[in-house]
């Protein structure tokens, strides 16, 4: 079955003819998945590096879990997003808290200026770094929330939390990201 | 995805948009990885491991009557084996009064002897 053709299915459907062995299947899944996978695991550990490590190991867990999926049980990316988030928060503690960010290449634009895509990669790492700084649980409410653009009822199923438990976080964090870049907008460029 | 307008934040939506436009892309030879686990992953798993097999013998088994049909159809497998192999004297006799008195039959595999074998008769 050519790639194209796989298109309209969804994951769990994908997954399902993956664990029977599609191959195109498998490559399917990997292009859809990975960079959903490898953009969270960034933004929880704000270093490339380690985000693509923690991506690598998601995907493989999805990969070994495949034949024993229960269909209609949660949804492939619920069950991602949390796989993931547990494998930063091990990252996290192994590490310490507080960390410098990598250098991250920058995507392609066209239809953007050089100085445009600085301004946007600085408003990017700016609020990376205010990130960094939020509590673990709040920085992941916030990026499922206003990142990924996630409904509170499937975060709060990705995070095993209640709808209000997670709007309280996500509130927490977001002032306390306002605290910390409101006094940048200006550098960044705001102006309204 | 849903409805982010509801709780729209002036102060916050263009970083969060920023980071939208900056995320970072996976780049070839790590996808090439994760494929990489993909399929070794299958290959893993779509072979039938050996507990597996045992599984589908003993689903064949109960089929076809469970252990006593298996051990009966197991004797009556040796028995005609052995009978093949070392076949009585008296079961030998018994065959030849079936054919008759023409004595052995004698099949020739090689349709050139039966060829010169008709030309010499004639």
């Amino acid at each position: 079955m050519p790639l194209d053709a796989l298109s309209d299915l969804t994951d769990e459907a994908l997954l399902a003819l993956f664990a029977r062995g599609d191959r195109v299947a498998a490559r399917a899944l990997t292009m859809r998945l990975t960079p959903k996978v490898l953009a969270h695991a960034y933004r929880l550990l704000g270093r490339r590096d380690q985000a693509e490590d923690v991506a690598q190991e998601a995907m493989l867990r999805l990969w070994r879990v495949a034949p024993d999926w229960r269909s209609g049980e949660a949804k492939v990316t619920t069950w991602l997003y949390r796989v993931t988030a547990n494998l930063c928060t091990d990252r996290l503690r192994r590490r310490g808290r507080t960390t410098p960010l990598d250098a991250i290449p920058e995507p392609v634009d066209a239809a953007v200026t050089p100085a445009q895509a600085l301004q946007r990669q600085a408003r990017a790492d700016a609020l990376q770094a205010a990130l960094d700084a939020l509590p673990e649980r709040q920085r992941q409410a916030v990026v499922l929330r206003h990142i990924e653009e996630i409904g509170n009822p499937e975060i709060a199923e990705i995070m095993g939390l209640s709808v209000e438990a997670v709007e309280s976080l996500t509130a927490r964090g977001k002032r306390a990201l306002r605290a910390a870049l409101g006094q940048r907008r200006e550098e960044l460029g705001y102006t309204e | 995805m849903t409805g982010r307008r509801e709780d729209h934040d002036p102060g916050l939506d263009p970083f969060f948009d920023a980071a939208r436009q900056t995320a970072p892309q996976p780049e070839a030879d790590f996808l090439a990885r994760v494929l990489a686990d993909a399929e070794a992953a299958q290959i893993r798993t779509t072979a039938l491991p050996a507990h597996r097999w045992r599984a589908r013998l003993a689903e064949l088994g109960r089929a076809l009557g469970g252990w006593p049909a298996m051990a009966g159809l197991s004797t009556a497998a040796v028995a005609g084996l052995w009978i093949g192999i070392a076949p009585p004297a008296m079961l030998l006799a018994q065959v030849d009064g079936w054919l008759g008195a023409a004595g052995p039959l004698v099949i020739d595999a090689e349709p050139v002897t039966m060829v010169l074998l008709t030309e010499e008769a004639m």
